[in-house]
């Protein structure tokens, strides 16, 4: 990419049951916090790419890119980009396109999303508009259709109900250091085997939760000029497979994922092991094992048994660290918001800003989206420079 | 296709199809419930367990898995059938014909004549009646008459006993049949034994009075009709069927009418799956083709509440025997489906009858 | 109530499925259901491929899913799909019933 574009602000609010918050106010408070990360006024943004997937769905709100730009009191250009729970990459994608075209040079990807006003059984019903018509005539849930992925490589690969239980260990862990995650303590493994099952053998705590939240990034151009410390993203690639599970070519991995990782590792010019943290897209237990793998992380079939050892945890050391922000498990999953969120995190990491949560000498990260069960996969890296 | 005036069109079955619901809950069950003394309701009503319907299951789905077997073992294209006629008390809707659901999904096309009927539990005989006077008169070549209920009942009533689920679908040709019906005759009346207002769930009934002067008055009424009509006494046939509303009418009836019980054995799916209302004289008639040999006859009356009963004589052919072993090839016999069987408790019955 | 006219649309397809057998190669059980889905869970959900290796997702019903496994052969049956208002259309589609063992 000739461009050389800038991550210069975030900011996200909490993740969580936000019953008294609205839409505008989880925009107004993510965008605030950028604004000022950035040191800029709302008025230098001159585009804004919203990320959702429900609000047309449940709230019966379209038209967010009108919303929000009169919420941030801005008459700029904005409209939504869509494409499941991997909207937010995709407006990531989206907004760097613009700014690589020449056509604007500061510009706002906001993720927003608010799924608690509603019925679990109605989020599950519209997050199915995700899937296919057939899936949902076949009264398929987002947790069955990852629990057939899981089985297929619990049977392949002989991956372990407790291997998936590692994974949310290791996420809750995570999130107890992240001050905005929705859930801020560990969770024993025995707890997450024990909790009731949602689609065999996926359980309640091998799911992620329904969340409300927002995040916000400002991209600008970097002028060549420009010499301070920043963060910059060095490759962003998506992939798509089939909508639906019945016709991929393959049970035991999301293509996708491998083509767009493995585009963004030849754009970056890098290799998974150059890679210090990663933000995967674990929206279930098995989808961390499985991007791990389709990432180029370990083996196929194999990471289970490195997560169940601990590794890629925080303060393991020599392995990359996955999902320091607690992951869509632990940190939660408000779904337009998400891809976002996993930018502002690795931004955030590369900044030194993370806390107890630090990874040290961060200077290379991924970022990793999913939508559906794997229809859309988006990859993104960033590097510190 | 053009008959020379006066001549007689042999209509009859070409094939037939059938299919009974996977679950059963035994009659002790549902007495224990009651707090009924089970011996009783046994000794009553002379049935075991009862056939019912999952909870995705009604007329349409039913209909569907009766006439593609039907059509499948018949070697049978959809496409050639010219009427069909739908026969049950629990259509699922009260406007808007079953027969049309059912002929789409089977690939019918768009070439046919359809209609529902209804007439308590021989709405499904109407439809043979018919469908033979179509091809009789030579206007059809083909037509498909089917019976079949996902029988309801209001709980604790005596119907609750019985009122089961089944269908049963007969293909009626004029060529290459395994069964032709050599006369067909009705006896009908008012008579409020048996009922169910519309918009009103469950069906009532009038106790004993749907005894002699319903079930045994409609049913004798017909087969005396038959016996006169067609010159016959009850040792010119091999086998007998009646309307099966309970274990023990069928047999009365037969013996009353001069039948032995070897006659009427083959017929008496009720002791194992109960009254499946449209489709239960059919499923005996089913179940006694599944067995019966080339050139042998078979008498047959139903009985609808309101009430009326049709008369068949059949006379098997000697293309019996290659549709049987069809059917046997492909485990579609009743004895087949009736021992394929999943037992379900009194809760369970209430869920998947949509009671809760 | 569902759109009648996209019921009517999606009902086009079930002639050509009826009666088709299939394998099946991956299955779990839904025990938390979508709307629509409420009286029928918990049930199995499964991948089901063909002879033709065209593969569909598919409810399998009258089994508890203690019988089931992947090689388990199916038959596609009509049976009711998403519950829907009293003066609705009613859904139809296509299911899966593991076939009778004394069969094959």
């Amino acid at each position: 990419m000739d461009t050389r574009i800038a991550i210069i602000g975030t900011g996200m609010t909490h993740f969580g049951e936000l019953w008294g918050v609205s839409p505008r106010q989880l925009a107004s408070d993510a965008v605030s916090q950028a604004v000022v990360d950035a040191g800029l006024t709302k008025k230098d943004i001159q585009g804004i790419f919203v990320a959702n997937m429900l609000s047309g769905m449940l709230g019966l709100q379209g038209h967010l890119g009108a919303l929000f730009a009169e919420e941030l009191g801005i008459q700029v250009p904005a409209y939504t980009v869509e494409g499941a729970c991997a909207s937010g990459g995709l407006a990531l994608h989206t907004a760097m396109m613009s700014i690589a075209s020449g056509k604007y040079d500061t510009v706002l990807v906001l993720g927003v999303e608010k799924m608690t006003d509603h019925s679990p059984e109605e989020v599950s019903s519209a997050l199915m508009g995700a899937g296919s018509n057939e899936e949902r005539l076949a009264g398929a849930t987002f947790p069955g259709l990852y629990a057939l992925l899981a089985k297929s490589h619990m049977q392949k690969f002989g991956t372990t109900e407790r291997h998936l239980a590692s994974v949310a260990v290791k996420n809750h862990f995570h999130a107890s250091l992240n001050p905005k995650a929705q859930f801020q303590k560990s969770i024993p493994i025995e707890t997450i085997l024990k909790s009731p099952l949602v689609a065999d053998p996926l359980k309640l705590l091998d799911c992620s939760p329904v969340t409300d939240g927002a995040a916000a990034v400002i991209l600008q151009r970097k002028k060549t000029s420009t010499s301070s410390h920043c963060v910059e993203i060095c490759a962003s690639q998506i992939a798509t497979d089939t909508l639906g599970l019945a016709n991929r070519s393959s049970l035991l991995e999301l293509r996708a994922t491998r083509y767009a990782a493995h585009a963004a590792y030849i754009e970056a010019g890098i290799t998974p092991k150059e890679i210090d943290i990663v933000e995967l897209h674990d929206c279930f237990t098995i989808a961390e094992i499985l991007a791990i793998e389709d990432c180029g992380f370990t083996e196929k079939g194999e990471a289970g048994k490195m997560i169940e050892k601990g590794m890629f945890t925080l303060g393991s050391a020599k392995r990359t660290v996955v999902n320091s922000s607690g992951g869509l498990k632990a940190c939660g999953h408000p779904v337009g918001a998400t891809g976002v969120k996993q930018i502002v995190e690795l931004a955030d990491q590369l900044r030194g800003r993370c806390g107890k949560r630090q990874v040290k000498h961060a200077h290379i990260g991924m970022a990793h989206n999913v939508g559906g069960s794997g229809a859309t996969a988006v990859v993104h890296i960033v590097k510190s420079v | 296709m053009k008959q020379k005036k006066n001549a007689k069109i042999h209509a009859g079955i070409v094939g037939y199809g059938t299919y009974i619901p996977q679950y059963r809950i035994r009659t002790v069950d549902i007495a224990r419930v009651w707090k009924k003394k089970e011996e009783d309701i046994i000794s009553g009503l002379g049935i075991q367990e009862k056939a019912v319907s999952a909870v995705d299951e009604d007329a349409v789905t039913i209909s569907v898995e009766a006439a593609h077997a039907a059509c499948q073992d018949a070697g049978i294209q959809p496409k050639v059938i010219e009427a069909l006629l739908i026969g049950s008390e629990s259509h699922p809707y009260a406007v808007n014909p079953t027969a049309t659901i059912v002929g789409e999904m089977l690939g019918i096309g768009h070439q046919y004549f359809a209609a529902d009927l209804e007439f308590a539990c021989k709405a499904g005989t109407a439809g043979i009646v018919m469908i033979a006077g179509l091809i009789q008169s030579g206007q059809i070549s083909f037509g498909c008459a089917i019976g079949a209920d996902t029988a309801q009942s209001k709980p604790h009533d005596a119907l609750e006993y019985t009122s089961a689920s089944a269908g049963v679908a007969f293909l009626l040709g004029n060529t290459s049949l395994i069964a032709e019906l050599l006369h067909s005759t009705s006896y009908s009346s008012d008579t409020p034994d048996f009922w169910r207002r519309d918009g009103i769930r469950y069906p009532s009934h009038a106790g004993r009075f749907t005894g002699e002067p319903a079930y045994f008055t409609h049913v004798m009424g017909a087969a005396v009709r038959l016996f006169e009509e067609t010159n016959t006494k009850p040792s010119d046939f091999d086998y007998c069927v009646f309307h099966m509303p309970n274990g023990k009418f069928p047999r009365e009836v037969g013996k009353r009418l001069g039948f032995t019980s070897e006659q009427l054995a083959l017929s008496l799916t009720v002791d194992a799956i109960g009254n499946p209302y449209s489709a239960s004289s059919p499923l005996g008639l089913a179940a006694t083709l599944d067995k019966a040999k080339p050139n042998q006859k078979i008498f047959m009356v139903s009985y609808g509440s309101g009430a009326g009963s049709d008369a068949f004589m059949w006379k098997t052919t000697g293309n019996i025997t290659k549709f049987q072993q069809k059917r046997k090839k492909m485990k579609r016999f009743v004895e087949d489906a009736v021992r394929e069987k999943t037992y379900i408790d009194y809760v369970t019955y209430l869920k998947q009858t949509h009671k809760i | 109530m569902i759109s009648p006219v996209k019921i009517w649309r999606n009902q086009k397809d079930i002639t050509k499925m009826l009666g088709k057998i299939g394998t099946v190669i991956a299955w779990t059980i839904i025990r938390v259901p979508p709307t629509g889905f409420m009286k029928q869970a918990p049930y199995p959900l499964a991948l089901i491929t063909f002879d033709d290796r065209t593969r569909i997702m598919v409810q399998i019903v009258d089994c508890d899913g203690s019988n089931l496994e992947i090689g388990t052969k199916v038959r596609l049956v009509v049976r009711k799909t998403i519950e829907t208002t009293e003066d609705g259309i009613i859904p139809y589609g296509i299911k899966a019933k593991p076939i009778n063992k004394l069969l094959s």
